[in-house]
């Protein structure tokens, strides 16, 4: 049902996101030049794999970003079940896209690095097969929330979905540790420090800022079109003549 | 039943169930579900498997042979996968993929031949560990001694499961 | 603990009469396997060899069709909302449910796999670890997919959406089961890693799944 609280809650919101897109925006542009630069210009290549190691910039931010996106989404689940949070519903529905859209990236690029390096695009490993069921789960969740008319209904089932899902998350974290898998394992968060050289880190880190904070403004920016299309339903829900005049004026 | 026994129960079963799942997780990697074998596992079981297989493990350094070339363009390489303890030839036709090097991890799928001398691959893959640097770097450590395999070993297997 | 065997008594017995979801569940799992032989063509030997894995997602694609009926029809007659409302423990209700839709469906189809498995000429040796593979995962099949079912009942064609759904929950079990069927069949010491880890990914199912079922039906309450 909605109610007041629903109606003052994204107020609040409206009032801090507005500001926060472009500069959000803006970092991501920034990050992004830069980090290219640094990725394909400013950075040693790898005294195995040669230039191919460019990929990594690509590909590893997105892996963290497909991990990071899906938890975005199942804590905004919890909290949405449990406090019946309207924007913690909305932040989750909304971030699923974007998460959807890093898998895949992460898938693409993965499999454009294995065909150089291993030598095949594709191989069932541990680590591919979980990231893979990740895309699935993401595409399952979208088709939740698509299935029901009711938001609020869909906004509970979805949640649902989304916590049953989060046991993935550690399958794909320990995927490469538990089972000897073609992957290779952790480079940057693991036991003992990274294993990659100080003069490849910073590409690495710029593009994954630049993918979070490209993660931030579509979130925030994707949110804000919701709550604007789920006010405008209702109000042609609940008042037609009213809104028309609206309208009108 | 009361609603408070009957909760009890029912959580006390929800949590025989997990401490069952957990159990045999770790039974599970206990023993061996791997994308592929170790040279040391093979050598482990009382006949060499007739299915194909996936073999992991360094290439010995100095084994790599070029044969003749097809017509198509397809050399005849073989070369010996180790890990340290068992070493097993490998027989293959085609182009090995760019981190193809000997001391590095490879993953090679196929069976072995009748008479169990060697192991037909039909594909080669190249497995590379976590390790990334640059060529200078690498020139330098291993210049001053400090160079430690770990890469290689680390990344197929006899560390594998770390 | 009477009202559990009673759901479960009525939806056997529902499922096994004209209409119930037990019988197309095994004609559709004999026919796709049929299908597959066909278009596997004549090699006996890679028939052999491809076996287990086709009756493996057989079984999976039979469960999945079946899966829309475990909560359609008492929502249709309005029974659902009596065993939501009524019912001690919803979560219980839901294994209940889950029980009767493996009791209905997957045992039949493990009682079908020898007969399927001749016409695919599986070897001798691989019989026992096929069927002890099925037998072990099947139940997960039917839990994760009566949480499906559950999240869905209130759609009216749910039949694509659930199969969106469960086909990324099921991955894991048809993986270590056909992995297992493989393993065992070739005497491989991964058979018992991989039916331990179906083992626990069924018994991990147990523990969630109902959970989670009511939690969806009592979401779909009106």
């Amino acid at each position: 049902m909605p109610s007041l609280y629903e109606f003052a809650n994204p107020v609040l919101f409206e009032r801090w996101a507005r500001p926060a897109i472009p500069w959000l925006a803006g970092a991501t542009a920034l990050m992004i030049f830069a980090g290219l630069y640094y990725a394909l210009f400013n950075s040693p290549a790898d005294y195995q794999q040669g230039d191919s190691v460019r990929i990594m910039y690509v590909h590893v931010p997105a892996a963290w970003m497909a991990l990071f996106c899906y938890s975005v989404i199942a804590i905004s689940s919890a909290v949405g079940f449990i406090w019946k949070h309207p924007l913690a519903d909305v932040a989750a529905k909304e971030a699923a896209p974007i998460g959807a859209g890093f898998t895949f990236l992460a898938l693409f690029t993965g499999s454009l690095w294995g065909k150089p390096m291993w030598g095949a695009w594709w191989a069932w490993d541990a680590r591919l097969t979980s990231v893979l069921i990740l895309f699935f789960l993401y595409l399952g969740y979208m088709a939740i929330w698509r299935a029901f008319d009711d938001k609020a209904r869909a906004a509970r089932l979805a949640a649902i979905l989304a916590i049953v899902g989060f046991v993935n998350i550690p399958i794909i974290k320990f995927s490469v540790d538990w089972w000897n898998s073609l992957h290779q394992p952790a480079s940057v968060f693991r036991a003992g420090g990274p294993s990659i050289h100080p003069s490849m880190l910073p590409p690495l880190f710029l593009m994954a800022g630049a993918y979070m904070s490209f993660f931030g403004a579509a979130l925030l920016q994707s949110m804000r079109n919701e709550l604007s299309a789920r006010r405008q339903a209702r109000l042609e829900r609940t008042d037609v003549k009213a809104a028309s005049t609206l309208v009108e004026q | 039943m009361k609603k408070k026994t009957r909760r009890l129960y029912l959580a006390a079963g929800a949590f025989v169930f997990a401490a069952g799942a957990v159990a045999l997780t770790l039974n599970a990697l206990k023993g061996s579900i791997t994308f592929f074998y170790l040279p040391s596992d093979i050598a482990a079981l009382a006949a060499k498997p007739t299915a194909a297989i996936r073999l992991g493990g360094l290439v010995e350094a100095g084994s790599l042979q070029y044969g003749e070339t097809e017509e198509s363009g397809k050399p005849h390489v073989a070369f010996t996968v180790t890990d340290g303890e068992t070493r097993i030839n490998v027989a293959y036709v085609g182009l090995l993929p760019d981190l193809f090097r000997e001391g590095q991890g490879v993953i090679v799928q196929g069976r072995f031949t009748p008479d169990g001398d060697h192991l037909d691959a039909e594909t080669v893959l190249a497995k590379h560990d976590e390790n990334y640097m640059p060529k200078e770097v690498a020139d330098a450590l291993k210049e001053s001694g400090r160079w430690q395999e770990t890469g290689g070993k680390a990344g197929t297997g006899s560390g594998g499961r770390n | 603990m009477r009202g559990l065997r009673a759901i479960i008594a009525r939806d056997v017995t529902l499922a096994f009469r004209a209409g119930g979801g037990s019988l197309p569940a095994v004609a559709f799992f004999a026919v796709i396997t049929v299908l597959f032989a066909l278009a596997a063509g004549p090699d006996l030997t890679l028939m052999s060899k491809i076996a287990a894995p086709i009756i493996w997602t057989g079984a999976l694609f039979a469960t999945q069709i079946s899966l829309d009926q475990i909560y359609r029809a008492d929502r249709e007659d309005g029974s659902l909302d009596v065993i939501v409302t009524t019912s001690g423990e919803l979560a219980l209700t839901a294994a209940a449910k889950a029980a009767a839709h493996w009791l209905s469906t997957g045992l039949p189809l493990i009682l079908a796999t020898p007969v399927l498995a001749i016409l695919l000429n599986l070897e001798s040796e691989a019989y026992l670890p096929l069927l002890l593979s099925l037998l072990i995962g099947t139940p997960g099949l039917s839990l994760i997919g009566s949480f499906a079912a559950a999240l869905t009942v209130a759609l009216p064609r749910a039949n694509l959406l659930i199969s969106i759904i469960v086909s990324p929950l099921y991955i894991p079990i048809l993986i270590f089961g056909a992995g297992a069927a493989a393993a065992g069949a070739a005497g491989a010491p991964q058979y018992a890693a991989n039916l331990s880890l179906l083992g626990a990914a069924t018994l991990f199912t147990a523990v969630i799944a109902p959970i989670a079922s009511a939690a969806a039906l009592r979401s779909n309450m009106d």
